[in-house]
């Protein structure tokens, strides 16, 4: 269990975090999601205590990160791939990590083995693509057994295997009781593997509810294809019903205003044949967009306006 | 999915594992210490050039009528004691230098215990470094005594006491390296500023504190012995200037201008340097964000 509140954290004027209250609970994944500079990583790292907050707390299981007795058997924590001395072997640097709780060597096996690094175990880690970057990094998280993962940005830089890895990987620690914090900046790799998404833009809390309930929204908020061979009387019913209806080539609308299971029951009811009917895609990413489209935008005004 | 199913895991968090205890932290540095070439690279570099400097300034110095060989002794040192500061720079700023302070202070949120243990076992390295490296010196000087017909006697007069504050003063230098880096965490900075107060600042407060140079009469000078100076005090109490001191014998008398702190005097006022860095390289660590 993780708790955020009120959390805000100021370098000089620049304010990264600014009043952030979010919930990871247990048997969950908590999908962290904002754009690039919103504050996902600044957040992480006041949870694990590198950095302290301006105001507000954050707790793990009730305790500040500096005051759990075991750290590396509480929370799993992978930060940055960057947070390995790249002169060291993955083997090496796992065992110093082991070496501060009095965890095995046959745990440091076990761990390089169920991240797939057994290749690389013994090559300096400086040498490693940013996928086994990534891979010895959640080797580490997955060291002492914790109840709670923090992974920051995790399949950033995986080959298509270790996306589907992580995803499976993500999906059994919450099912075994685990709490995980996943953060990243793609709402399609949330939608496929984190039960609820807390979004971020500049620092602030933008939406805090299940998956489901952001597809759904995105989905409304989209745009529903559908081809039929009878598009008058469909266009006719959902028009009826207070969609916008957009005729295009070959049989095809584009449906604004009603979700798919609209467009399906409309067609039913007015006895059209329908021969596809979906969203278009990136309609879940166009709904993420317009949620942190502004958050994004000031920024880089403020990028052109601090670069003179 | 539920949370239902979260007991097992929920309830394990409080009950008690290991934690990082001091003992483990200090084993951790040194396998870090260890795994890396860095370190190896600077004991190699610090015993070689300890003992060929000492070996060529000895066979210069044998042709001089009054050669005495273990005078020789130390001079090795004058280039070699930059290893140890550069090994202590690479462990107290390497961390920080490549974002592995991250991984390191999530496992020891406390912070501190980190710090101490790498004071630990860089000592420790650095002591095996520095015996090895004046055993290097002493070979150095064999050749030209044995040219000269001198057995080398390391057991007679304050030559011990030398050869002990040879090894200190190179484990004192891995230390202050190892202050500087974690203080300043990243690695030029901290080795200018090594560069810069160990071997250039006692130089210039040297040359300028010198009473000849400062516009003393030389004639004033005479039988009292050299006055001391201000300059030439701030030289002795400089972190490089008092350091150099233990690698003098307690017989060998102060440098013109200086006041006479011997080696063990010398010794003291480094180490008080060192501790001064570490403490604040300390509160640096406890109070400020790791990045």
């Amino acid at each position: 269990m993780i708790e955020v509140e009120a959390l805000t954290k100021r370098y000089g004027s620049t304010t990264a975090v600014d009043g952030l209250t979010f919930t990871a609970p247990p048997g969950t994944v908590t999908g962290f999601l904002g754009p690039n500079g919103a504050g996902k990583s600044t957040t992480m790292r006041v949870v694990v205590g590198l950095e302290r907050p301006t105001s507000g707390t954050a707790t793990i299981h009730g305790r500040r990160y500096a005051d759990l007795p075991a750290p590396l058997h509480a929370v799993g924590v992978m930060l940055d791939a960057r947070s390995v001395h790249p002169g060291r072997t993955a083997y090496k640097h796992l065992l110093a990590m082991a070496q501060t709780h009095g965890i095995s060597k046959a745990r440091v096996r076990e761990v390089i083995a169920q991240t797939g690094l057994e290749p690389a175990a013994h090559r300096r880690a400086g040498t490693f693509s940013l996928g086994m970057g990534q891979r010895l990094g959640i080797a580490g998280a997955l060291l002492g057994d914790p109840a709670t993962l923090i992974l920051d940005e995790p399949v950033n830089g995986l080959d298509p295997d270790g996306v589907l890895w992580v995803r499976r990987l993500v999906r059994d620690l919450a099912a075994e009781g685990r709490t995980v914090l996943l953060s990243s900046h793609l709402m399609h790799e949330l939608a496929l593997c984190a039960d609820r998404v807390v979004i971020i833009g500049r620092g602030r809390l933008l939406a805090d509810a299940p998956v489901k309930e952001i597809v759904e929204r995105s989905e409304r908020a989209g745009t529903v294809r559908v081809r039929t061979p009878d598009p008058e009387p469909l266009t006719r019913e959902l028009v009826a019903s207070g969609a916008q209806v957009t005729p295009q080539e070959g049989g095809v609308l584009h449906v604004r205003g009603a979700s798919v299971d609209d467009v399906g029951t409309a067609a039913r009811r007015c006895g059209a044949t329908v021969l596809e009917l979906g969203t278009e895609s990136g309609s879940l990413e166009e709904a993420y967009l317009q949620l942190t489209g502004d958050a994004v935008e000031y920024r880089a005004a403020d990028a052109r306006g601090g670069a003179r | 999915m539920s949370a239902a199913t979260a007991t097992p895991h929920g309830a394990r968090a409080t009950t008690a594992r290991p934690g990082p205890a001091f003992g483990r932290v200090v084993a951790a540095e040194g396998t870090k210490l260890l795994s890396l070439r860095s370190p190896w690279w600077a004991a190699a570099v610090t015993v070689v050039v300890a003992g060929v400097i000492t070996y060529l300034s000895a066979e210069a110095s044998s042709v001089d009528p009054g050669f005495e060989p273990l005078d020789s002794l130390s001079t090795g040192l004058a280039l070699a004691h930059l290893g140890p500061l550069v090994l202590g720079v690479l462990v107290g700023a390497g961390e920080f230098r490549t974002g592995a302070s991250r991984t390191t202070f999530t496992l020891v949120p406390r912070r501190w215990p980190v710090l101490a243990a790498q004071v630990l076992v860089t000592a420790a390295f650095a002591l095996g470094t520095a015996v090895l490296a004046t055993a290097a010196s002493v070979l150095g000087i064999l050749p030209s005594a044995a040219s000269r017909g001198i057995t080398v006697d390391l057991t007679s007069d304050d030559t011990p006491g030398l050869v002990l504050g040879m090894v200190l003063f190179l484990v004192a230098l891995a230390l202050f390296g190892l202050a500087l880096g974690a203080l300043l965490r990243r690695t030029v900075p901290a080795l200018v500023t090594g560069l810069l107060v160990v071997v250039i600042l006692p130089v210039v407060l040297t040359t300028a504190g010198d009473p000849l140079v400062s516009g003393a009469d030389p004639a004033s000078t005479g039988l009292a012995g050299p006055p001391t100076t201000v300059l030439g005090t701030l030289a002795v109490l400089s972190p490089g200037g008092a350091a150099q001191l233990m690698t003098t014998s307690a017989s060998a008398g102060p440098m013109s201008g200086t006041p006479d702190l011997g080696p063990v005097g010398g010794g003291l006022v480094f180490a008080a340097w060192v501790l001064v860095v570490l403490v604040a390289a300390a509160v640096r660590l406890r109070a400020r964000d790791v990045r």
